[in-house]
């Protein structure tokens, strides 16, 4: 510490470095002064070499003249001495200028204009001082700082001395810029302030007995509080006292003072009192009680004893906070009583018992009861283990009785109840460390061990009655248990299999079976959406179901399908609006996924397609072509292509029908052109095969033909019609007594009605050699004219049934309300011996691919055992096939030498390359 | 006249008149098209040669272009088309 004459020693030389090493220009200035004494007491971060070649704590006079030269200070603006800097006349250095600079500097850390201290002095180190600094908060970002520079100033200095008491001696002179804010040339100086030094402030001591004293005022008023009576002292005298006693070091005294009284207390009090109560219930009430006090009481000791717990029982870390010691002692002298915890939870589980039972017991008291537990910290070891042990037997037996006694819904709705009233519990009394494990026994002991009984009791009857409610509730808990949804899930999937069995399996109910298919597929969908939250595996065992038992019969849901399909389409179907038809066809599509043998299906689509075309029959093209497009998606290009020929066809008959029209009208002719001929001209392999039938036509018909033929051909060279009257239908004009009808017919029918414009009368051999329609035709021709509902020909003798000795005759009376009558549906049926072709051809086209399957197979294997070879192709084949049929086709394969039975084991096959 | 016939829906299949069921180059039936093509009829018609032979229009295209000689892959003889169609 330099005293006040040293200073006048002091020169005005200033060293400002930069530190280019942070990120800000830190300003550092140093002062060395000229006395070294000074200099060498203060620790320097090492200055980088100046211009001038000296470094450290080096001495630079700032020449008078450019005072803005001085390279320490470039950057900052560096302001010129005044004209003041002329020495003042009152000093006794005149020789020393005054010289003033002003620079910005950056703000650091320090909230307040300060010069730092030694200690900080990365951030600033001035050396020494030979003037005053000045500091003014320009903005909050930085401050202005002056330092005036002049020659020792005795009265700076002292002033500085009488501020340095408590720091050291340089960051001292910071604090007396305050006093030099009127800065200038010539700063007023305040008034000498002379330094005081005063010896250390005596503590007073406290008398002998204040300890006794004083501890027996704290004891009054802690057995005041246990007592319940008034507390003599103010409380704040109270606080005031113990605050006293620890900081006179007698906190440990304290401490050991007030847990002894609070024990006794516990002990000679609290425990006695308890043990007289004999009644359950009043027990628990004053065990209550008895908790409630304590803490009471406890949580005003604690405040007046707050200071202790602060400085003493926080810093010592081997004794328990004055609570803590409260709760220890209650645990140790009340509750940790084997009868008081005993009875306590005895009774708490009797409680308990009672509300599940159905009593209306006092919550209350259960929560405050367990939470004293859980205070105490006994709750897991005296209580839990021993609650969930009685729940799972009260649950175990309930379990047991219900599922015998209970319907299945009925027991769903119990269960979810008892899990809500168990949840509950939770929530409002017990601990909830306690939910997990209790709703767990709850669930296994009501679900779990009843899985197999609720879903082989219950599952079916929901699903028939479709209760939804029911099966959602059921899916709920079910979720909650391991494997539940696992067995849910199997229940649910053989359950299906078996209910869809039933309705593919018998050929009675074949005529609704795709409309029962397609309901029953809803209300699973239905129920997996609405009950089963879509759950993936769900979705997929309703897939993997139905694609079970749809197959359990082969071919005839395929079969049955595509007629399901034909109907829909098929005109007149007035039920269903465009976009019905189309949610419909997508159902379809979906039923239609399932199936195995999709050749059946094609060939009975393709079939009726056909006719449906040919025949007119079609409601809606644009219906035809997104099930064509749908059935494309499912089956790619192949599947459809012939399907797709077929509108081709039709469309190429539509432009040579408008070439004819054109044409007839250019011929001149003597042909009666009344008749609007329209042929459809087929590709063969697009289409099923029809028969080739040859009938008699009438004259005209057969000329017509003739032209359309040429014509035809004419455009077309190298080709030859087959004409296929089975699919041809007119329409007719007749005359009747009642007037003039329409009647549409099937060509045949037409044939036949044709012959009675001559005659009366006709018997069925007239009819049949006349037409010389095949004899199944015929007959079914004849019925439908003369038995049907519009019954345009009369029959002896009358009767249901064409036989070859009746005769028919002209209904003169026919009548009709419509006047176009339609009797071409026979057209449209299916004859039996129609199915049955169809079905023959997807079966002979089978065994292409059977053949195909087992070459391909032999060709990779070389060689094979018969049965491996079966149960490879089995997995090869898409359709349903009986193992003779295989080895039919296996024989005709040896026959063809595609392959060879292998000389030495008959049952292996070799491939022949 | 009790009845007249107004109109006449009918229908007819056409086939190639071929003198074989089977195209002699690509073995599919004339009933289909030659291995290139998807739809039989006029984009995949037949042609005949003067021997009497036929087949897909391109499948003997093809056949010609790769043989120095126009000669028919049945008989061998000079493959010329047939002009006068049945």
């Amino acid at each position: 510490m330099p005293c006040a004459d040293e200073l006048y020693n002091y020169c005005c030389s200033a060293l400002c470095i930069l530190d280019e090493s942070s990120s800000h220009h830190t300003l550092k200035i140093t002062f060395g002064g000229v006395h070294t004494r000074s200099c060498s007491t203060v620790p320097l971060p090492s200055a980088p070499t100046t211009k001038h070649g000296f470094s450290g704590l080096t001495q630079v006079n700032v020449p008078p003249e450019a005072p803005s030269q001085h390279p320490g200070l470039s950057g900052f603006s560096l302001l010129p001495p005044t004209p003041s800097s002329s020495p003042a006349p009152s000093y006794p250095y005149p020789l020393i200028p005054t010289y003033r600079y002003s620079f910005m500097l950056p703000i650091y850390s320090q909230p307040q204009p300060q010069l730092p201290s030694p200690s900080a002095h990365h951030d600033w180190v001035p050396l020494f001082i030979g003037g005053i600094f000045l500091w003014e908060s320009l903005d909050s970002k930085s401050f202005k700082s002056q330092f005036v520079i002049r020659n020792g100033d005795t009265s700076m200095a002292a002033m500085t001395k009488g501020d340095s008491a408590k720091s050291s001696n340089f960051s001292s002179l910071g604090n007396s810029n305050g006093i030099n804010r009127t800065s200038g040339m010539n700063p007023k100086i305040g008034a000498t302030k002379k330094l005081i030094i005063k010896n250390f402030r005596e503590k007073p001591k406290v008398s002998e007995d204040y300890q006794i004293e004083t501890w027996k005022k704290l004891k009054e008023a802690v057995i005041a509080i246990q007592t319940s009576k008034r507390i003599d002292d103010c409380l704040e005298d109270l606080y005031k006292a113990v605050e006293n006693m620890c900081s006179y070091k007698m906190a440990a005294q304290l401490y050991d003072n007030l847990k002894d009284v609070i024990e006794n207390h516990v002990r000679e009090n609290v425990e006695p009192y308890i043990r007289g109560v004999q009644d359950r219930k009043i027990f628990l009430k004053e065990m209550e009680a008895c908790w409630k006090a304590h803490c009471n009481q406890m949580t005003k000791i604690r405040s007046i004893f707050t200071y202790l717990d602060r400085r003493y029982v926080l810093h010592t870390p081997s004794i328990p906070s004055i609570w803590d010691m409260g709760l220890e002692l209650f645990r140790k002298h009340v509750i940790g009583q084997q009868l008081a915890q005993t009875r306590t939870v005895e009774g708490l589980l009797m409680l308990i018992e009672n509300e599940r039972q159905g009593d209306v017991v006092d919550r209350s008291l259960l929560k405050s009861l367990l939470r004293m537990l859980s205070d105490l910290q006994i709750y897991q070891d005296v209580f839990e283990h021993r609650f969930l042990q009685a729940t799972d037997a009260v649950y175990t037996t309930e379990g047991r009785r219900l599922m015998q006694e209970m319907e299945v819904p009925e027991y769903l709705h119990h269960v979810e109840k008892r899990l809500q009233e168990e949840s509950d519990r939770v929530l409002h009394y017990l601990d909830s460390g306690t939910k997990w494990a209790l709703i767990h026994t709850v669930e296994r002991q009501l679900i779990s061990e009843h899985l197999g009984s609720i879903l082989g009791k219950g599952l079916e009857n929901l699903l028939d009655n479709n209760r939804l409610p029911d099966l959602k509730l059921l899916y709920s808990l079910f979720s909650r248990v391991k494997n539940g949804l696992t067995d849910l899930c199997f229940h649910f999937n053989s359950y299906i299999k078996k209910k869809g069995r039933t309705i593919v399996i018998d050929p009675e109910k074949d005529k609704s079976m795709v409309q029962d298919l397609l309901d029953f597929k809803d209300k699973m969908d239905n129920i997996v959406n609405s009950c089963f939250q879509k759950n993936d595996k769900f979705v997929n065992s309703v897939k993997e179901a139905f694609e079970h038992f749809i197959n359990q019969r082969p071919n005839k849901p395929a079969e049955l399908i595509a007629k399901f399909v034909d109907a829909k389409l098929r005109l007149g179907n007035k039920e269903a609006t465009e976009e019905e038809l189309e949610r419909l066809l997508d159902k379809i599509m979906v039923m239609f996924r399932f199936i195995h043998g999709k050749d059946v299906f094609e060939a009975f689509y393709k079939k009726d397609l056909a006719k449906r075309l040919l025949v007119g029959k079609s409601a809606s093209v644009d219906a035809e072509k997104s099930m064509l497009s749908k059935l494309k998606q499912e089956c790619g290009g192949a599947f459809t292509s012939k399907l797709e020929g077929m509108f081709k066809d039709m469309e190429l008959s539509r432009d040579i029908n408008t070439a004819f029209k054109q044409h007839i009208s250019n011929l001149k002719s003597d042909i009666d052109t009344s008749v609007d001929l329209t042929v459809s001209v087929l590709t063969m392999g697009y289409w099923p095969t029809y028969p080739a039938v040859e009938v008699n036509l009438p004259k005209e018909l057969l000329r017509y033909q003739e032209i359309f033929k040429k014509f035809y051909l004419g455009k077309h060279s190298g080709r030859r019609l087959q004409w296929q009257p089975t699919l041809g239908h007119c329409m007719l004009r007749a005359t009747f007594e009642n007037g003039k009808k329409e009647l549409q017919v099937s060509l045949f029918q037409a044939l036949v009605l044709l012959l009675f414009n001559d005659v009366e009368d006709l018997s069925y051999e007239e009819i049949k050699s006349a037409t010389n329609i095949e004899e199944g035709e015929i007959k079914r021709t004849l019925q439908s004219l003369a038995c049907g509902k519009a019954r345009v020909l009369q029959k002896t003798p009358k009767g249901k049934d064409v036989s070859e000795e009746d005769k028919f005759q002209f209904n003169r009376e026919f009548a009709n309300k419509l006047f176009r009558v339609k009797i071409n549906q026979i057209q449209m049926k299916e004859t039996n011996e129609e199915q049955k072709a169809t079905e023959e051809r997807v079966f002979h086209d089978r065994q292409y691919q059977i053949d195909a399957a087992i070459v391909r197979i032999m060709k990779m294997r070389k060689t094979l055992s018969h049965q491996l070879l079966v149960s490879e192709l089995y997995n090869q084949l898409k359709f349903s096939v009986t193992p003779t049929d295989l080895k039919k086709r296996i024989e005709s394969l040896i026959d063809r030498d595609y392959m060879a039975r292998d000389k030495e084991n008959p049952k292996q096959y070799n491939y022949v390359a | 006249m009790k009845f007249k016939i107004k109109s006449w829906n009918s229908v007819a299949i056409w086939k190639w008149l071929a003198n074989d069921d089977k195209c002699g180059i690509c073995r599919a039936p004339f009933d289909g098209c030659c291995s290139d093509c998807k739809i039989p009829g006029d984009d995949c018609p037949l042609v005949w040669g003067v021997c009497s032979h036929c087949f897909h229009m391109h499948c003997i295209m093809k056949w010609l272009a790769a043989q120095q000689n126009q000669i028919c892959p049945m008989c061998r003889q000079d493959w010329a088309l047939k002009s006068d169609l049945p």
